[in-house]
């Protein structure tokens, strides 16, 4: 795994991605996939609350490591500018991304 | 004056393994020697159960040396990358753009990750497109030089993405799979 740009973080980091990988494997189970309503809703509210009480913690004292960190490095204003330009919040359309 | 870049080909394992390796090692050609990683926000939609990540990479600087001592850059360069994991449609898109130099050249690229048609459970169709322009504060023949430089250099870098990230996967889940089944 990657080390962060703030090289303090990176246990932080890694205890993060480890944990988001862990429950990345089981979101991605073709059980959740290939449910059907309702129950694919509730599965998802499930494994929504499953992340947040198994990593939540982990992000929270990762993301409070970084701070600044991009500030020091210039890279706050250039980020800014990117996500003005463009947003990204949802994804692009299939007839855009052709 | 926009340089186009397109690929596309596949790999040989499913699209969840192919989604697992991405977090560990994802082939970026605009940072094929990746410094450092960092999460910058992530949620998931209630809704869709679509996962979005944005991304902080760190990167040796891919601009050729002679334009970023021109330029006044610094030896890293950083790419915001923002992809977005649809479970339920098994569809992954990612996008990123350079940050660093970004006043002089901005790098677009542009990756789908999906099942493929002919084999949905064993195999991945990957397809990425990358604009790369100059932007008019670089004077106008050192752009034109610039872009088809980065192009060249980003060409390069996606057949190593390429290589290294089937590494990776072989690595996670073994063995490419084998097509019968």
């Amino acid at each position: 795994m990657a080390h962060s740009l703030k090289p303090e973080c990176t246990p932080l980091k890694h205890k993060y991605d480890a944990c988001f990988n862990a429950w990345f494997e089981g979101y991605l189970s073709p059980v959740l996939a290939d449910q059907a309503e309702p129950d694919r809703t509730r599965a998802l509210q499930e494994k929504r609350e499953e992340y947040d009480r198994t990593c939540g913690k982990v992000w929270e004292a990762y993301r409070g490591c970084l701070s600044g960190a991009l500030t020091q490095k210039g890279l706050d204003d250039l980020l800014q500018q990117a996500r003005e330009e463009n947003p990204l919040l949802e994804p692009e359309s299939a007839e855009a991304r052709r | 004056m926009v340089q186009y870049f397109s690929n596309a080909f596949h790999y040989d394992h499913p699209w969840a393994n192919v989604q697992m390796g991405m977090w560990q090692k994802y082939p970026n050609p605009q940072c094929a020697h990746v410094i450092s990683v960092d999460v910058l926000n992530r949620s998931v939609d209630p809704q869709t159960g679509i996962i979005r990540t944005e991304r902080l990479l760190g990167c040796k600087q891919a601009a050729p040396a002679w334009a970023v001592k021109f330029l006044g850059g610094t030896a890293d360069a950083y790419v915001r990358e923002v992809s977005f994991v649809d479970p339920h449609s098994k569809t992954t898109t990612i996008h990123s753009v350079n940050l660093s130099l970004s006043d002089y050249l901005t790098v677009v690229e542009k990756i789908t990750y999906v099942p493929s048609i002919a084999f949905p459970k064993t195999r991945t169709t990957f397809r990425q497109t990358a604009e790369i322009q100059a932007r008019p504060k670089l004077w106008t023949s050192v752009g034109a030089k610039i872009e088809l430089m980065s192009l060249d250099r980003f060409k390069q870098n996606a057949i190593r993405g390429k290589e290294g990230f089937e590494g990776v996967l072989r690595k996670l889940f073994g063995e490419d799979n084998t097509q019968e089944a």
